[in-house]
């Protein structure tokens, strides 16, 4: 035996070597790092990747469709279907969901409902990732606190919706650890008075670190829009001084004028120097392009709100036809105002022209009678990607000076200060080819009505004047042929989130 | 004592000393043949005992040697009992050799080692290669069909097709469900390139004794072991076989009249304002043959194998052509093997198993092409005078010929697979082994698709939809490596009745794939052009690259032990380091025990030649997971434009992972219980066994409040538990020497349920359409249907006015009725019912065997039963032109024929139901074979030792009751299983075959 092992110590030895050392040396074999992925660590130590995080929040404005949704039809259906502005429009039974919202009759089980607060939660999401990988970035203090204030910007917008949606909501101020995320402090609704707080500290910063508009990228977050929405903000909050303040910080920036041709504000191109594309009105806007996978634009928002063919069909339509303007909307305009026929596509019986020179059939071919002129893209005198019509090139404006100049009107009236009432108000009435008139609630309310009609904005406005005027939600359902209650203030919380959460999220009244 | 045992010694050595001094060769000669059947032996190992010196018997079973008069000779040959016998002088020693009957002295494969099946604990099947071979069908797991038990295999008609195969039921839903195999000790998960008559034995280790492969053990192991040469002369083998495959069972699509029937009621006034156009023909075209054909195969088998006293080796060669019964369909294989042992020393063996594989494919896509055959018009014709008939002209599906015919997908597999390896016994019971394996791919595709337009130069009338506007061009290399260090010590001694066999070891892994492809159009028709260079640059041109990689560091151990061949203990532990998981590593393990019965004294001799009961637990793991699918990542170059059109790039981090997210976890019992009686003519096995899974990877839906934008994310929730029995039983006997038979049957039942979805959503599966089919629910079987449940036609018009409204489908004289299962006055989405699934509570096989002189039959059956197929092709119909099934046709409710059972009309908005759901209960001849060898004494003349030339079938006919073409359903998709939509034609074949020895 032992001679054995003499005898082949050497090969023994090699044997127990390859072994042990395949036990020994690997120590790192197993730490193995993705293929082909970028890791969130390898995110947080670039810079570039760092920014390139802010830039990835914008795109979440795509999302939409029947998806999750931020700005598309389904923020539509909860901001002007859900208004005395505009009917379901499409066929009669398309789209329950959307039916159920403009009859008031929104049920907790709504998808619509669950797809916005899924959406607006996607560009939370977002936010606190890239805020997550900035605080640690390394960056000059300026560049990173200007990024910083685009996060924050966005992250107020998506709140200040969910806020006006659905009251309080759970408060996601960062991104939880996976062990924090059924923690009840996420897992509960803060209350609104807390979401507004919050969403004021975030338009502060914003108004503190963003550069000025012309010193940065055209589409980015700037200082004066932050002051818009804080602005518009406050007028929610009834803080009429803060809404003043900051609505005449914006009107005395000297940065924006209105477009002098109410209609082009929503055209791609301008027209002589006037309207298109982020013009001279345009404070904040969804910016959108052509790229090669055709996926940089909102999905389906100019779509689903384009004409639909019905009764004899017989043409290549629009759209889904969706979000009517109602014949309530229409009685609101005064005779001349030259914003109805730049808000509403009429059908007319014999056929309707476009102002690129497309010509929608008779009205026996089409199924609705009104459509929104404000989503419409013209497939011809507009870009387009290779004829792809789900995600048309539509820059939908988020904030243009129009609205601001409103805000500070209105608050204005409430601190007393008529003089400047007056004059804003009077300069929106003014493009509008109409005569000026005294400042008062009623004057202002009704002017952001017909100025802001299918910009996603009235059902907020309403619910907002009813809370300073109680019963005029009622009366302007009334007249929009709906029975309102005050339930109707804000959606249900979704049923399925409230599922999720183990029943701790609370429904709201009524529901 | 002492005394004697002095006095022995010295004799010894006297003995010893003698017989060196007086020892005298003698020049002996002998035939080996086999006690049974007369027939002569070939190479028979013939060894001097106490010596390293020996010959083989030659073709005719002859030897000669040159022996000490004194001498002990030994034969030996796989297979038999080894004889010793004492020379005494004779000049001349005939010797039969008797079969080893005697299945316990079979030897089995149990991963990193071998062991007796008599020392086996666990449930291990064993198959030998030649039950394979025989059969006319590529792949070895086609082949197991209805062989063993608890294993179930679905197979496809698809050439180059991988057969499904489950082990004991669904183990899993997302990570997979499908075995490991390992050839000759490469793991690997395609064994497509592995040439049948090259295998030697299968085994399949089906309980917790896949244990010692751990973390990839969870559905059980399937190992196969390659063919080695045998000391003495070259033998040569060729084995061919050529024959054709013709669609086992046509579906029989309506003809013309049925259609036009059908189609005046659903697509009212389309014929009277058509038909005359020159888009039709008169008479029928069955689309089903139009794109069908008789397929011919041919598959040749060369070898050589042989060797000295130091090496043996094993080389052989496979060259294997099929057409495919879809036309264009055609995948050729050739495939080389070397296995080669080198003895260095009485110590030091070197040993390779190394095989290279070329496959050559030109592929269909079956769901595309079947998906139009089923609803094609059968007035239009498929071709005409070399023009297609333009059935999208009709408002109809493309032209399903002209799909197959304009598009051509060249898929090329190369594989290098194998392995080289030391043994070093420094002593007899010791070994030190390391293997270095290795299975490397090469592919490479180029799938074009020539342009044609919708007008007259391709079809006899133009319009429509069906064109190529653009021809197209893609082309992909991709290539992956795995090789995997394995190192073990094995230690093997017997202490008086004790035998431990104890294993140690180390195995290293990694494996590396990476793929590069890109698309081009406008690429020019003539092949010679196909590449990307050649292709519009600057339109929809799309280049992709991307790669994963990892590692697995696994430790090994295994004891075996047994106490006087009665009592046997193993234990085996793994434990596995992967570096799919943030928690790098986990530990298997299993344990057995057997008592073998039979050795004991008030047993033995004996009814029983062989009872044993045995038991196994352990625990399993699954790991087939996507490597990264624990770490947060980013998405870059998420679009969005600043500056009136300047593309900015986001990076976005969304999906929320679980980063800790594990391997599915299986723990197994098995009891079991082997036994022979009757000489082991007639022997058996059964088993019981319960199989839990836990950890199972599910999707869990998140609050919204995370910002995932799918609301869900992969984690560890589901358990799943497959419980059930097999049974195996085989008679074999030999009436005369020259009239052998065996019988052989086995049965297995399983259970499988949804035993906690834990919080996971249950996963839905779908048909034609989009539809939920199938859902995966507690306390319900894995990708059970969940349908409507349908209760007859609506006769007439008051029974409609009395039904609860429907909101799927508008009620109607003639239309579905349903249940209102939840009673809530109206039939929805809601009151759909769980009716069964694929997955059969039994299924087994039978076959025969009988040897009479020269020729030889065998006969093997498959069946399965209690499982249901959901009939989707009837259910595929996506428009009012699309044409129905025949059976249907005549069945369906008409105003003058009114149905109790057929609705009027099946539209795509018909909700899924119970209509559509059959029995999956079959019975089928799996393979007939008939051989004849020509007698030695004839073909001996030739200089060849055996003739045999034998007639095969494979799926000569099927008893069924599903109204399909086949009940045996390819899907490679768990969810899906079940569903027939658009399943490759499952084939019969028909062939002739040699097997010639030289």
């Amino acid at each position: 035996m032992k001679k054995i092992y003499q005898k082949h110590s050497k090969l023994l030895f090699i044997c127990a070597a390859v072994v042990a050392s395949t036990f020994s040396a690997c120590k790192n074999y197993l730490e193995v790092a993705p293929q082909g992925q970028i890791t969130q660590d390898q995110i947080a130590n670039d810079p570039t990747q760092a920014k390139n995080l802010v830039t990835g929040i914008y795109n979440v404005f795509y999302i939409g469709g029947f998806d999750p949704d931020i700005t598309s039809l389904q923020f539509v259906v909860l901001s002007d279907i859900a208004s005395d502005d505009a009917d379901k429009g499409s066929s009669p039974t398309d789209y329950g969901d959307a039916l159920q919202v403009d009859n008031l009759t929104t049920s907790a089980t709504n998808g619509i409902v669950n797809n916005v607060w899924t959406g607006h939660y996607q560009g939370i999401a977002r936010a606190n990732q890239a805020l997550d990988k900035l605080n640690a970035a390394q960056f000059d203090a300026a560049t990173k606190n200007a990024l910083i204030g685009e996060a924050r910007f966005l992250r107020a917008y998506f709140y200040f919706n969910l806020v006006r949606l659905y009251g309080g909501v759970p408060l996601l101020d960062k991104v939880p650890l996976p062990a924090e995320a059924n923690d009840d402090k996420y897992q509960t609704r803060a209350t609104a008075d807390d979401i507004y707080k919050f969403i004021i500290t975030d338009l502060d910063f914003a108004v503190g670190n963003l550069p000025d508009k012309g010193a940065t990228d055209v589409g980015r977050a700037t200082k004066t829009a932050a002051q818009a929405l804080e602005a518009k903000v406050y007028l929610y909050m009834k803080n009429y001084q803060k809404a003043y303040d900051l609505s005449n910080a914006v009107i005395t920036s000297g940065k924006y004028s209105l477009v002098q041709d109410y209609s082009l504000i929503w055209r791609q191109k301008a027209v002589n120097g006037d309207g298109g594309n982020n013009n001279n009105e345009s404070i904040f806007e969804i910016q959108a392009g052509i790229n090669k996978s055709c996926s940089a634009g909102i999905n389906l928002y100019t779509v689903s709100q384009g004409p639909r063919a019905g009764g004899k069909f017989g043409w290549s339509d629009l759209g889904f036809g969706f979000n009517n303007p109602s014949l309530s909307l229409v009685n609101e305009y005064e005779a001349n105002d030259v914003r109805k026929a730049g808000t509403i596509i009429t059908i007319q019986p014999n056929g309707t022209r476009l102002f690129d020179g497309f010509r929608i059939p008779g009205r026996d071919s089409v199924e609705n009678d009104r459509y929104s002129y404000k989503a419409y893209h013209s497939r011809s005198a507009e870009d387009n990607c290779g004829g792809n019509t789900d995600r048309l090139p539509k820059q939908v404006r988020i904030l243009r000076y129009a609205d601001v100049l409103l805000i500070n009107a209105e608050a204005a009236i409430q601190i007393g200060n008529v003089g400047a009432a007056s004059t804003s108000l009077n300069l929106v009435r003014t493009r509008a080819k109409l005569a000026s008139v005294a400042p008062s609630l009623t004057a202002v309310w009704h002017e952001r009505r017909v100025e802001m009609a299918e910009e996603h904005d009235r059902f907020f406005d309403i619910v907002r004047q009813d809370a300073v005027q109680p019963g005029r939600a009622a009366a302007a359902f009334t007249a929009h042929g709906k029975t309102w209650s005050s339930k109707n203030a804000l959606f249900p919380i979704p049923q399925t989130q409230i599922d999720l959460s183990g029943g701790r999220l609370k429904q709201n009244p009524g529901y | 004592m002492k005394r004697n045992s002095t006095i022995s010694g010295l004799m010894l050595l006297l003995f010893f000393f003698t017989t060196n001094a007086i020892a005298q060769n003698v020049a002996l000669k002998g035939k080996v043949t086999d006690a049974a059947t007369g027939e002569s032996l070939i190479g028979v190992s013939v060894g001097i005992k106490g010596t390293a010196n020996g010959v083989q018997t030659d073709v005719n079973g002859a030897y000669s040697i040159s022996v000490p008069t004194n001498a002990t000779l030994t034969f030996s040959y796989i297979g038999y009992t080894a004889q010793s016998l004492p020379v005494n002088g004779q000049t001349t020693l005939n010797v039969l050799l008797k079969g080893e009957s005697n299945e316990l002295k079979t030897v089995v494969v149990v991963g990193y080692g071998t062991q007796r099946k008599r020392d086996v604990t666990g449930a291990v099947a064993s198959v030998n290669g030649d039950q394979l071979s025989k059969q006319p069908v590529q792949t070895p797991t086609q082949a197991l069909q209805g062989k063993v038990a608890g294993v179930q295999v679905l197979s496809s008609g698809q050439p180059n097709s991988a057969p499904i195969l489950r082990i004991r039921g669904t183990g899993s839903v997302l990570a997979g469900a499908n075995p490991l195999y390992v050839v000759d000790g490469v793991l690997t998960d395609d064994i497509r390139n592995i040439n049948n008559n090259d295998i030697v034995s299968l085994d399949v280790l089906k309980d917790a004794s896949a244990a010692i492969y751990g973390v990839r053990g969870a559905n059980g192991v399937v190992i196969i072991t390659t063919k080695k040469g045998k000391s003495g002369p070259a033998v040569v083998s060729y084995d061919a076989n050529v024959g054709f495959r013709e669609i086992a069972s046509q579906i029989k699509l309506a003809n013309r009249q049925q259609y036009v029937d059908y189609l005046n009621v659903a697509s009212p006034g389309k014929i009277t304002s058509d038909d005359k156009s020159p888009l039709t023909i008169p008479g029928t075209t069955n689309w089903a043959d139009a794109v069908s054909r008789k397929g011919f195969y041919t598959n040749h088998n060369i070898s050589v194998s042989g060797g000295g006293d130091k090496s043996t080796y094993f080389i052989s060669g496979n060259y294997y052509n099929e057409d495919g019964v879809i036309k264009t369909n055609n995948f050729q294989r050739f495939s080389l093997r070397a296995n080669n042992d080198v003895k260095i020393s009485d110590k030091l063996k070197f040993s390779d198993q190394i095989s290279l594989t070329r496959g050559a494919e030109r592929a269909v896509d079956i769901g595309a092409v079947y998906g139009n055959v089923y609803r094609a018009a059968p007035i239009i014709p498929s071709i005409l005078n070399g023009k297609y008939g333009n059935t999208s002209a009709w408002s109809n599906v493309g032209n399903p010929l002209l799909q197959l015919d304009k598009t051509n997908n060249f898929i090329l597999n190369n594989r290098v697979q194998g392995n080289v390896a030391v043994d070093y016994n420094p002593v007899k019971w010791l070994t030190f082994h390391s293997a270095f394996n290795l299975d490397a791919r090469f592919n490479n595709q180029k799938n074009y698709g020539y342009q044609f337009d919708a007008d007259g130069n391709t079809f006899t009338v133009g319009g429509g939809n069906q064109r190529q506007t653009n021809s197209s061009l893609f082309v992909q290399n991709d290539n992956s490596y795995q090789y995997q260090w394995d190192n073990t010590v094995t230690f093997d001694r017997t202490f008086d009745k004790h035998h431990f066999t104890v294993l140690g070891g180390v195995v290293t892994e990694k494996a590396r794939s990476n793929y590069i492809n890109g698309s081009r159009i406008d690429v020019p028709a003539n092949q010679d052009q196909w590449f990307l260079d050649l292709g519009n640059p600057d339109l929809n041109a799309t280049n992709s690259n991307n790669g994963s990689l990892f590692t697995r560091q696994s430790y090994i151990g295994r004891v075996n032990y047994d106490y006087a061949g009665k009592y046997l203990l193993t234990g085996s532990i793994r434990r596995d380091g992967s570096s799919k998981f943030a928690e790098k590593y986990a530990t298997f393990y299993t344990v057995g025990a057997g008592w073998v019965i039979s050795e004991e004294s008030f047993v033995k001799g004996g009814i029983f030649d062989n009872l044993k009961l045995r038991g196994s637990y352990g625990e399993l793991g699954n790991d087939n997971i996507d490597p990264s699918l624990f770490i947060v990542t980013g998405l870059p170059y998420q679009p969005y434009y600043f500056n009136n059109g300047t593309l900015a790039n986001g990076t976005i981090i969304q999906d929320i992972k679980n980063t800790n997210l594990r391997w599915e976890t299986t723990k197994q019992l098995d009891l079991g219980l082997d036994f022979g009686f009757l000489n082991n003519r007639l022997t058996g096995e059964f088993d019981y066994y319960d199989k839990k899974v836990s950890n199972a990877l599910t999707y869990v839906t998140l609050p919204g409040i995370l910002g995932d934008p799918d609301n869900r994310f992969i984690t560890n929730a589901a358990s799943y538990q497959n419980k059930g029995v097999e049974f195996a039983l085989r008679w074999r006997d030999n009436i005369s020497p020259n009239f052998s038979y065996n019988i052989g049957a086995n049965i297995s039942y399983n259970k499988n349920t949804v035993t906690g979805l834990n919080g996971g959503q249950a996963l839905n599966g779908g048909g034609a359409n989009g539809q939920t089919i199938t859902r995966t629910e507690n306390g319900q079987p894995i990708a059970s249907y969940y349908v409507l449940h349908s209760t007859g036609i609506f006769q007439n018009a008051a029974e409609v006015a009395a039904a609860v409204p429907n909101s799927l489908e508008a009620n109607h004289v003639g239309g579905l009725k349903y249940e209102d299962v939840n009673k809530d006055g109206k039939i929805d989405a809601n009151d759909r019912i769980f009716a069964g699934s694929y997955q059969p509570k039994y299924f087994g096989g039978f076959n025969l065997g009988v040897n009479y002189y020269a020729f030889d039959i065998s006969a093997d059956f498959y069946g399965n039963w209690g499982n249901k197929i959901y009939n989707g092709k009837k259910n595929s119909r996506g428009s009012a032109n699309d044409n129905i099934e025949a059976g249907y046709a005549d069945a369906r409710f008409t105003t003058a024929k009114p149905s109790s059972t057929d609705p009027d009309l099946i539209t795509q908005s018909t909700p899924p139901s119970t209509y559509f759901i059959e029995s999956g209960a079959f019975l089928r001849l799996n393979n007939l074979t008939v051989g004849y060898t020509i007698p030695n004494a004839i073909s001996k003349r030739a200089g060849i030792s055996k003739f045999r030339m034998f007639l095969t079938s494979q799926n000569l006919f099927t008893a069924k009751r599903y109204s399909g073409s086949s009940p045996e359903l390819f899907n490679t998709d768990i969810l899906s299983a079940g569903i027939d939509a658009t399943n490759y034609p499952v084939t019969r074949t028909f062939a002739f075959g040699v097997n010639v020895q030289f």
